[in-house]
This record gives C-alpha cells, sequence and structure tokens, in this order.
C-alpha cells in the first residue's frame, strides 16, 4: 500500500511538471522568446482590431493556399 | 517669435512659418505630409496613439529604384520558397524606434493583398515576411514599407548569424529538459541517499530507481545527443575527445544503474549521468554563447557599397548600376559622396579624403587629369571623371576580395582547456579499464569490478573541467563589457592573453585622428560669430576643428548668413559681409589675396584677415591621446614589442613615433602593406594584436590573430575587429591586456583545480573506495570550487 502510493504520487508529479516542459519546450520552438521586447508590448496592442487583424491574416493564407499553385 | 510646433507626422518641433498647415496639422515637411495621409486612409491612424510623443525620421531621403529588388539576381540570391510554396525574405527595416513602428509595418505589410505573413523583431529590426509572389511583387513591398517612412534591405538569413541562432535554441530546448529532468532526480536521489544511511526497503528503492530511470533517459539521449554526434565525428577523425569521455561514462553508468534496477540490489547511479550531462552542456552552451561569424562581416561590408552610380549619357546625368558602369564611361561625384571607381578627372577640381586607403589625415587636393581612386570620398569636390576599370577591377572591390580571403584564414591558437581533454579523456578511459581488468583478474566477481571500473569514470568524468575555461571568460567577458572593452569570442581572451607583438596605427588610434586648436593668436578684437559661421559650412578637418574649438568657448551656434560665400579648393573660404572682405584659409589663400605675414609653426595653420588684415591665425595639430606613452611604455615593459605602421609620411610618422616612444614604426604603408607586415610577423612566429580604426586597417585588422578596433572607428573596422574598444581610449587596450592576462591566469588556476580533485579522487575510485554519496559531493564541490574561483576575477579587479 505504501509502495502504491509514493509511486503513484512520484508519477503524478513528474507528468505534470512533464506537462509544464512540454508547454515551455513549444513556446520556444515557436520563437515566442526570440524577441523579448515585443512579447512585453504585445500586452500594450491587444485588442479587438489585432484579434480581426491576426484572423484575417489568416483566411488571407487560406485562400492563397487554396488557389496558389508555384510552378 | 511664435512657438515652435510638432509636425502631426514625424514630432520633431519647428517654427510653424516654415511648415505645411493643413486644417489643424502641420507638417515639417511633404513626406511626413504624405505618410500622414496614406496612414489615414489605409485606417492606420491609431499609430499615434500608440507611437505617444516618440519622434520620427521625416521620410525625405530618395531612395533607388525599387524594381531592382525584382531582378532575378536578387531573387536568387535573397529570396526563398517556404514549406508552404509562398516567397520568402528576411529584411531588415531601417527606421523602427518603438513598438508603434514594429505595429505599423507589420499592419501596413499585412492591409496588401498576397502578403501572407510579416514578422518584425522589435530587438533586431529584423523581418521575415512571405508572400504569394503572383499577386505581389517584392517591390511592392518595398515600396510599401518606404511609403510609411522606413527603409528596407534584404540580408541573407542563411548566414551564420541565423545558423548560430538556431544552434543556440537548440541548446535552449536541450538545456530545459536536462535541467528539468536533473533537478527532479535530484530531489528523488535525496530520499535515496537518506535511505542509505537510515535504511530503505528494496521495493522502495527500486520505485526510485525506476522514476530516476525515467527521467534519465531523455537526459541521456535527447540532450545527451550532442555528445554521442561529437564522439562520433572523433572517431571518425581518429581522435578522443572529451565528448568521448562524456559519451562513453554516462552511457555505461546508464546502462549498468538499469541492471541495478532491475536485479534489485546495489545502487544505481541515474543521478549522475544526468549530473554530468547537465554540467557539461551548460559549459558547452556558454562557449557556443559567444561566436562571431565571418560571413556576416563580409555582408556588412558590402552592404556600405551603394549599388548605383550617376553617369553622363547624352549629356544627361542618368543612375547606372555600379556594375553595368563600362571603362570609358564618365561618372559624377558630387560633395560629400563616395568615389566607387577608379578614373581620371575630366572637369571640375576639389578635395578628396582619402584616409580610407591611405590613412593620410590631410585631404588631398585633385584637378583636371589627376587620378580618383575608388574608396576615397570627396570633401568638397564636384566633379566628373572618366572610368578607368570596371567595378570589378577597381581597388576598392580588389579590397573587398583580399578581406574576404584575410578573414577565411585568420589564425586560431588551439585553446589550452581543447588540448588538454584530448589527453585527460584517453588517459581516464585506459584507467579505467586498467581498474577493470586489475579487479577481474584478482578474483572479483565481474559485477564488483565493472561496477568500481564505473565509478573510475564518473568520479573523473570532467565537469569541472568543462566549466573551468568557460566560466572564466565569461566573468571575464562581463567584465571588459562593463569597461568599455567588447571581446566578441571568448576565445579571444585566450589568445590575446598570449600575444607578444602590439601593432598600433597612427591616426585615430595613437592621436585622435582630427586636428585640434592647439594654440590660438589674436591680433586684434573681432566677432568670433562670424568666423564660426564661415568655418561651419565648410567640412573641411581643419574649419571642422577650429569650429568645435569656438564652439567650446563660446557655447553659442548661431550661425550669421552672409553676403557672398565662396570656397576656394585647397586654399580656403571667401566671403562678404557688410561690404567686409572675410578670408580664412592657408598661406597661399592669403598670399592670392596678397596678404603676407611671417609666422612659423611645425603645426597646421589656419589664418582668418577682414579687409586684408590677418587678425587670428589658429594652431592646428593631432593630438595625442591621453596617456599615450605611459601606456606603451607599461605594455612594453611586460614583454610586448610595440610596432606602429602608418600611411602618413616619414615626417609626421618619426614626430608622433618620438613622442610616444615607439622605436619600430614604419610609414607611408598601403592597407595590403600593412596585411603584408603582419602575416611576416606570423612567418616568424610573433603572436600578433593590431589595433586600428579606419577602413585602410581592416585587412590587417583581420589578418592578426587578435583585430582591436575603435569604438568610433569606422563601421566596417569595427565590424572585422575582434576586439572593439568602445570609449576609443589607450587606457583600455591596456585594460584589455590586463583582463585577458588575468582571465588566462584563472583558467590556468581552474584547470590545475579540477586536475588536483581527479588526482585525488581517482586512485580511491580505482581502488574500490568511492561510494556514490562521495562521488555526487566531490562533484558538485569541484564544480562549485572552479565557479566560485572564477568569481575571484572581479574581487581582483576592485581591488584595483
Amino acid at each position: 500500500m505504501d509502495n502504491w502510493v509514493i509511486a503513484m504520487m512520484l508519477g503524478a508529479s513528474i507528468f505534470l511538471g512533464a506537462v509544464a516542459l512540454f508547454a515551455f519546450l513549444w513556446a520556444i520552438k515557436n520563437g515566442q522568446f526570440d524577441d523579448e521586447e515585443k512579447f512585453l508590448n504585445a500586452a500594450k496592442f491587444d485588442g479587438q482590431d489585432e484579434l480581426n487583424d491576426a484572423i484575417n491574416q489568416e483566411r488571407k493564407k487560406k485562400e492563397l493556399k487554396r488557389n496558389y499553385k508555384p510552378e | 517669435m511664435s512657438e515652435n510646433i510638432a509636425c502631426s507626422h514625424c514630432h520633431l518641433e519647428f517654427n510653424p512659418s516654415v511648415m505645411i498647415h493643413e486644417g489643424e496639422h502641420y507638417f515639417c515637411c511633404n513626406g511626413c505630409q504624405g505618410v500622414f495621409h496614406l496612414l489615414n486612409e489605409e485606417g492606420l491612424n491609431s499609430f499615434y496613439e500608440k507611437a505617444g510623443n516618440v519622434t520620427l525620421n521625416p521620410p525625405t531621403q530618395q531612395y533607388e529604384d525599387s524594381s531592382n529588388f525584382n531582378s532575378p539576381a536578387f531573387y536568387e540570391r535573397f529570396v526563398k520558397i517556404n514549406k508552404d510554396g509562398f516567397s520568402e525574405v528576411a529584411l531588415i527595416i531601417e527606421g523602427i524606434h518603438c513598438s508603434a513602428c514594429v505595429w505599423l509595418n507589420e499592419k501596413a505589410l499585412h492591409k496588401m493583398d498576397g502578403v501572407i505573413e510579416a514578422n518584425i523583431n522589435f530587438t533586431n529590426n529584423k523581418a521575415v515576411i512571405a508572400w504569394a509572389d503572383d499577386i505581389v511583387k517584392l517591390s511592392n513591398i518595398i515600396d510599401m514599407i518606404r511609403a510609411i517612412g522606413y527603409n528596407a534591405y534584404p540580408y541573407d538569413a542563411s548566414l551564420q548569424e541565423a545558423h548560430a541562432n538556431k544552434e543556440r535554441k537548440e541548446y535552449y530546448l536541450r538545456m530545459a529538459v536536462a535541467i528539468f529532468a536533473s533537478m527532479n532526480i535530484m530531489w528523488i536521489a535525496v530520499a535515496q541517499y537518506a535511505g542509505y544511511f537510515s535504511g530503505i526497503t528494496q521495493d522502495i528503492k527500486t520505485i526510485l530507481n525506476i522514476a530516476e530511470g525515467i527521467l534519465a533517459t531523455p537526459v541521456l539521449f535527447y540532450s545527451g545527443w550532442i555528445f554521442y554526434r561529437g564522439a562520433y565525428y572523433g572517431i571518425r577523425n581518429r581522435t578522443i575527445n572529451m565528448d568521448t569521455l562524456v559519451a562513453t561514462g554516462s552511457s555505461l553508468t546508464y546502462l549498468y544503474s538499469i541492471y541495478i534496477t532491475l536485479a534489485q540490489r546495489g545502487e544505481a547511479y541515474f543521478d549522475s549521468v544526468s549530473m554530468i550531462i547537465t554540467f557539461v552542456l551548460v559549459g558547452k552552451f556558454l562557449e557556443v554563447l559567444s561566436k562571431k561569424s565571418a560571413a556576416d562581416t563580409l555582408d556588412v561590408i558590402t552592404k556600405h557599397i551603394p549599388s548605383e552610380v550617376n553617369i553622363v549619357k547624352d549629356s544627361r546625368i542618368v543612375a547606372c548600376k555600379l556594375n553595368d558602369v563600362c571603362v570609358g564611361d564618365i561618372v559624377v561625384v558630387a560633395t560629400g559622396e563616395r568615389v566607387l571607381l577608379d578614373g581620371e578627372i575630366i572637369k571640375g577640381s576639389g578635395s578628396f579624403d582619402e584616409s580610407n586607403l591611405t590613412g593620410e589625415s590631410d585631404p588631398i587636393y585633385k584637378q583636371l587629369g589627376d587620378s580618383v581612386i575608388s574608396g576615397t570620398t570627396s570633401i568638397d569636390a564636384d566633379v566628373h571623371f572618366r572610368a578607368t576599370k570596371d567595378f570589378q577591377h577597381s581597388t576598392l572591390s580588389n579590397l573587398v576580395a583580399l578581406l574576404e580571403s584575410a578573414i577565411n584564414k585568420k589564425p586560431k591558437i588551439q585553446l589550452m582547456a581543447n588540448k588538454l581533454s584530448e589527453y585527460f579523456s584517453s588517459v581516464i578511459l585506459s584507467f579505467a579499464f586498467l581498474t577493470f581488468l586489475f579487479w577481474y583478474l584478482s578474483a572479483h566477481d565481474f559485477e564488483t569490478s565493472f561496477m568500481v571500473a564505473i565509478s573510475v569514470i564518473i568520479i573523473a568524468c570532467p565537469c569541472a573541467l568543462a566549466l573551468a575555461t568557460p566560466v572564466a571568460t565569461l566573468v571575464g567577458l562581463s567584465l571588459g563589457a562593463s569597461r568599455g572593452i567588447l571581446f566578441k569570442e571568448a576565445a579571444h581572451l585566450e589568445t590575446m592573453a598570449k600575444i607578444d607583438t602590439l601593432v598600433l596605427d597612427k591616426t585615430g588610434t595613437i592621436t585622435i585622428g582630427k586636428p585640434k586648436v592647439y594654440q590660438e593668436h589674436i591680433y586684434s578684437e573681432f566677432d568670433k560669430r562670424i568666423l564660426y559661421s564661415l568655418v561651419k559650412s565648410s567640412n573641411h578637418p581643419v574649419a571642422c576643428g577650429i569650429a568645435e574649438y569656438i564652439l567650446q568657448e563660446s557655447k553659442d551656434d548661431d550661425s550669421i548668413l552672409f553676403d557672398t560665400f565662396k570656397q576656394i579648393p585647397a586654399c580656403g573660404i571667401e566671403a562678404t559681409l557688410k561690404e567686409k572682405k572675410i578670408l580664412g584659409g592657408n598661406l597661399k589663400l592669403m598670399k592670392q589675396n596678397s596678404i603676407y605675414i611671417d609666422f612659423v609653426s611645425d603645426n597646421t595653420l589656419f589664418y582668418y584677415a577682414i579687409d586684408e588684415k590677418v587678425v587670428a591665425i589658429y594652431e592646428l595639430s593631432d593630438k595625442m591621446k591621453e596617456g599615450a606613452k605611459e601606456i606603451v611604455a607599461r605594455l612594453s615593459s611586460k614583454g610586448i614589442t610595440t610596432i606602429m605602421l602608418t600611411g602618413d609620411n616619414e615626417h609626421t610618422a618619426k614626430k608622433v613615433a618620438l613622442a610616444v616612444g615607439i622605436e619600430n614604426f614604419l610609414y607611408e604603408q598601403t592597407p595590403q602593406e600593412k596585411s603584408d607586415f603582419i602575416t611576416k610577423l606570423h612567418e616568424e612566429g610573433k603572436r600578433v594584436v593590431m589595433v586600428g580604426d579606419g577602413v585602410n586597417d581592416i585587412l590587417a585588422l583581420s589578418c592578426a590573430d587578435i583585430g582591436i578596433a575603435m569604438g568610433n572607428g569606422s563601421d566596417v573596422a569595427v565590424e572585422v575587429g575582434d576586439v572593439v574598444l568602445l570609449n576609443d581610449s589607450l587606457k583600455s587596450l591596456e585594460d584589455a591586456f590586463k583582463i585577458s592576462q588575468t582571465t588566462y591566469t584563472l583558467i590556468k588556476q581552474n584547470i590545475y583545480i579540477s586536475l588536483f580533485y581527479n588526482a585525488l579522487t581517482i586512485p580511491l575510485a580505482m581502488s574500490g573506495f568511492v561510494i556514490p554519496l562521495v562521488a555526487a559531493i566531490s562533484m558538485s564541490v569541484s564544480s562549485l570550487l572552479v565557479v566560485g574561483n572564477s568569481m575571484r576575477i572581479r574581487l581582483q579587479w576592485n581591488k584595483k
């Protein structure tokens, strides 16, 4: 019984830690820490316009991707 | 006088009378007005709200035609096709001041049809832009950036800088995993060690071992991949390096620990596996952190060469691509422009600054029939010349080509730690093998013998040795940086400590490089503001020196408008003000106006006359930098030979060399001769530091063991130099030597500490006395000793 509790607690805590680690690795790979200044300033420019712009940009990309045939 | 009003776009303040007035808005120029309207039309006017009161550069510059960017050659070099099939280019955006600028550029580009992505890095102003090439062209994108008041030029993202960034990122990832796992293993290990002393059931021990094993696996195979790779390359080149030791040590320990876990007896060493990998990885990362690349340097140099020149065609002046200019074409050079081609003057005359090529500080006057050399700059000359060579064969492109080969051939002194680790690794591996043989043959079972052999490798594992150099150099680098000395690569510290020859450039290095007023002789009172306005309108170095001197005295920079004003090449300036004839210039100008004066001096003289009567004479000379003589003396007392190279004539060279106390000097040196001289010193087995500031020094800087550039020198020299002295003083040159020597001493001490530790513990391990706790503690203690010892650099400096 004791052993089972220890094993479970070890397993659970390592798993939670690993989730956080993977989130961190994903963020590094994604380039979120490449530009520390922009990263900090992003909060200032956060708003409806920015979200709309991001969505428009994504839509544009999708549309173009469908029609675009590089030679 | 009404108050100044800020321009609605750039926020620079001007008098409203000179501004463009439009409704409630004021603009300083058409450029600002244009951008303001463009932003309003595009719905981007919230930019001004975001930017606040930041002042911007007014977009008044004229740029070359952007259709250049659509040429196939350009596309081939800079434009890539990304994985979605879109075109992609990396640009550096000029003129970014604040985060609102980044916002504006991104949004403006996003609004263009066909632009898929625009991502600008605020920290380094680099942008990556992706677009569909059949909808917009790169030139449209560049035009948009220019239209909103910025400029962009491409850079090759596949260069080494990008490569280095990628490598750095890879290390971040591997270190994140290693540190995370090691920290977790450590707290599990606390339970293990506590259990070792106070008793622990085998079941619990196995559970802890399994947990440790799970955590150690990614450390060894993901974070430790670098060592496997290094070991593999080492074996392929038939050398045993530090990587081999780390890789074999940690994998053997890992396998052994798995066996222990499964067999459910003995002690597992998963904690050692992850500790070793983490420590050595951090050491390696510190080395990677400080590396500069040669390729980027060249990019900066070619960026400084404009791609177009003005030529005369059918009696009209047209812009022509540099590479398309043929021999015989007539090239126009205006005041202040750089000469990009070699040729012979056919019209006009004026002074040229040749200090880029010759180091000669005085401007050279050229007239009809004289030859102009590419790489020089026109000071006040407005000339037409006939090209005698095309760009490929010009002096300037020769210089770039020479530089390219010099940078690639830069000598590298093999670093102490690298040399040592080779021997160290092979010695330890053979010790471990011998230990195993000895124990096994002296009638112990396989398991015990194997464990003892492994403990030798673990205890010897070079954590401290791996940290010895990087930590010490890092402290040295930061110490230098806080004193305005930038070492571009950690290895330069070690190289510089081994230097025995110091080569100094004269102009700008030993001397300030600009003529300064040395003495003022006033014969009758006059209005200094008139003289100031007179000299300020010329950019001749002598005039600049006098302007600076007067400004220092009176701090009053009001200008006076002259009734007539004329610059006389190679003589001076002639002006009239309220019927008075004002002359300022050299003796020749005075003689031409039949003013005769008897004044003898070694220095450059500037005469100032009002109505044909000399009212003042200024003596100017290029002053020595502070403490030059003492510093040269101190350096040579340390056994460093000092040599001076200069492009100037013998007389000036001798004067400066005598004043500073340098016995060996060479004069009238061309850039090529300077670098040849350094190569010759290399052949004699000398290790050379070259200190310089100008474009004429870059060849020599790049072929010396260490090139030191003055921070105020030309951009190119700063780029090529391995060390940059930000405050230009010779004192920091001395400091640079001191820092490098202190650091080198500490590196040596660190290496001794770690070797001493190994000499102490390896015999213990070989005789089988090392229990896991001792191994773990001694490993940390030796690493801490090394780190603590490195921190002493700072203490030593603070004491001084």
